[in-house]
């Protein structure tokens, strides 16, 4: 059981939270049915009759089942066609089960499975199977997240995802996940990203990115970047696709830095990050490399050329 | 924590009785260096060592030595639990936290979940862990109930040792039984002729620390017979190798139970090497050291070889868009005989 659960309300985006509660409904039962026609075509008659089964029992059955799938289903990454993914995606942005396992896409089914007509029960339910999780289990909880009801409950657990040093745990909430997109604070959504960055991780996985960058993120990054080379350590270059909007006189001197890197592909950073900018100073700055400018301002270089 | 070798304290589980610390035997140094060769290209599998006690440089040198699985049985705290939540906490963290943590050194991590005896004597604790137990035998990965059985051999303990073999029943669970450290040879007896009374399979029970004592009996019952190579207190290597010799190879098996008392997290290895050098062949050294354990905590169902036996030992249902920086990242490995530090 949870004992507590701050949740600050400055820490959600009101927003998002209203409209989201509205379309759940709707966009749950969508998905539950996507989700169970790749299942029926990736499992034998038999497995899928068990989870089916499963899915209709009460609470309690439920959840052991929800612990007990890899008792029961084959150990596999599901195969998904282009155009359910697609399917998914439109109707849903930012959600892929791309490369997940079969137990982890039945877990998640078996979730939304879950009847949620009564708050208290529900949210009991969740939080005993997030008590009592290991990995797996943990990874396929908050790959839940958006999909589950009164989203704005989960958000202490998923932030707490972020604190994970469970690499699995914590790319469950911060890749391919919309969740935080939606819901995150700014503190948390920066503290997401952060995190996300100092443990090397492909940052351009992050549902979001561009859409929830900021003027505080884009001085962390200028900040740690600081750090990593006062420590004779690099920086990913496709950080700085996160500054441009929020280009200063301090970030211009990190980007001449840049420039003048032996790695190319610091160099392109820099260059496409004063591109993003309005400062004039950045403009001068690009016009120097004429090669950098003219690659960034024709098209052929693009921040998809960092993304590693 | 009783470092003296000379000192009784019954503080860790398996130091105890140091008998054979005051007739220290020979010294003899033997070098990885030197044993190396010998077990080249041998993979091992260690049915019982206790991680959480254990350093990274330990699950470092046991990937270099060749071990590449292993269980970690539930065991107690060293000090008394205050109440559910450290048992809550400490079985989440068997199959969460360190089994990612082994994941990052390359080694698989299964674990068997159960009621410490020891532990089994707190009465009024002893019954929620029965409740919320359940919870946790069906996880993934968790290949038996496990260590369970007598400490001071109290009535205590033979009731929850009773009822979590009827847990093991129901689960279709392998157990492993921990044998006590003073009267061992009544309560090795005893732990099996209650398993058989509840029906359990012999070959379905894995009796753990047995010694020169005990053995016959174990395999005369049909049980599997582990021995636990741990300095002073256990068996040593040498005369695991003439066990092995006595006995051959059948349902026995080889472990460190390494934790925080003063034991070897490369006792398997090293026995191996021993065994190597003195003539025991590539065969029943496999059989002793990996296949034995696989095949009786296989039982389970949970343990599937290819994700330790594929040279990569990646689990590809836990690689993410087919990148495997996102797997959580192997660690690296540091030069550890540089002064310089990275």
């Amino acid at each position: 059981m949870l004992q507590n659960n701050p949740q600050p309300e400055s820490d959600l985006r009101g927003e998002s939270r209203h409209k989201s509660e509205l379309l759940s409904n709707v966009m749950s039962d969508f998905i539950k049915d996507k989700l169970w026609a790749i299942i029926a075509l990736n499992t034998s008659p038999e497995e899928a009759d068990w989870l089916q089964q499963k899915g209709l029992s009460d609470p309690l059955e439920l959840m052991t089942a929800f612990v007990a799938v890899p008792r029961s289903l084959p150990k596999k990454v599901v195969n998904v066609s282009q155009d359910e993914l697609s399917a998914l995606s439109t109707e849903f942005s930012g959600f892929s089960i791309l490369g997940w396992s079969l137990v982890r896409v039945s877990r998640v089914w078996l979730l939304t499975q879950l009847d949620p007509s009564d708050r208290h029960e529900y949210v009991k339910n969740i939080e005993t199977l997030f008590d009592t999780a290991e990995m797996n289990e943990l990874v396929a909880l908050y790959s839940a997240l958006p999909l589950l009801s009164y989203p704005d409950q989960w958000l202490f657990r998923a932030t707490d995802a972020v604190r994970s040093n469970m690499g699995f745990v914590f790319d469950a909430i911060a890749l391919h996940n919309p969740y935080p997109e939606k819901y995150f604070g700014e503190p948390a959504w920066n503290q997401l990203v952060l995190k996300a960055i100092f443990n090397d991780k492909p940052i351009h996985f992050i549902e979001g990115l561009e859409n929830r960058a900021n003027e505080q993120l884009s001085i962390t990054i200028s900040d740690f970047a600081h750090e990593r080379w006062a420590a004779g350590r690099t920086v990913s270059p496709q950080v700085w696709r996160l500054v441009g909007k929020y280009m200063t006189p301090a970030l211009l001197s990190d980007m001449q830095h840049l420039f003048g890197s032996e790695n190319t592909e610091d160099q392109k950073g820099a260059a496409l990050a004063c591109a993003e900018s309005s400062l004039p100073a950045a403009n001068n700055l690009l016009i120097q490399y004429p090669n950098l400018e003219q690659s960034v301002k024709s098209g052929v270089l693009t921040w998809a050329d960092l993304e590693h | 924590m009783c470092l003296n070798r000379n000192e009784t304290a019954p503080n860790p589980s398996h130091f105890e009785e140091s008998e054979e610390a005051v007739a220290a035997p020979a010294h003899r140094e033997i070098a990885w260096n030197d044993y190396r060769d010998l077990i080249k290209g041998m993979r091992f599998f260690d049915p019982h060592i206790h991680m959480v006690s254990r350093t990274t440089d330990d699950y470092q040198a046991m990937h270099q030595a060749g071990i590449v699985a292993l269980i970690e049985p539930a065991f107690w705290l060293g000090q008394p639990r205050t109440g559910l939540s450290s048992f809550k906490d400490y079985y989440s963290s068997l199959v969460g936290w360190e089994r990612f943590r082994s994941s990052q050194f390359g080694i698989k991590h299964y674990c068997t979940m159960g009621l410490n005896s020891r532990e089994a004597n707190n009465e009024p604790l002893a019954e929620q862990v029965m409740e919320i137990l359940p919870l946790y035998i069906y996880k993934e990965g968790v290949v038996g109930v496990g260590e369970i059985g007598f400490d001071d051999q109290t009535p205590a303990e033979e009731k929850y040792y009773r009822l979590q073999l009827e847990l093991a029943k129901e689960a279709k669970l392998p157990v492993q039984i921990h044998t006590p450290h003073r009267d061992k040879k009544k309560g090795t007896e005893r732990s099996m002729a209650i398993a058989l009374e509840h029906g359990l399979d012999p070959s379905w029970v894995i009796v753990d620390h047995n010694n020169e004592e005990t053995v016959k009996s174990v395999l005369d019952q049909g049980f599997w017979a582990a021995f636990t190579i741990y300095p002073f207190t256990k068996m040593g290597n040498e005369r695991m190798v003439k066990v092995v010799e006595q006995y051959g190879p059948e349902r026995i098996m080889v472990n460190s139970a390494a934790d925080w008392g003063i034991s070897d997290p490369l006792a398997i290895p090293k026995t191996a090497a021993l065994m190597k050098m003195r003539g025991i062949s590539a065969e029943t050294i496999r059989l002793v050291t990996y296949q034995n354990a696989i095949d009786a905590f296989g039982k389970s169902g949970q343990i599937d070889v290819s994700d330790f036996e594929s040279a990569s030992s990646i689990d590809q249902t836990e690689k993410f868009h087919g990148n495997s920086i996102l797997r959580g990242g192997q660690q690296p490995a540091p030069a550890k005989d540089s002064l310089v530090i990275q």
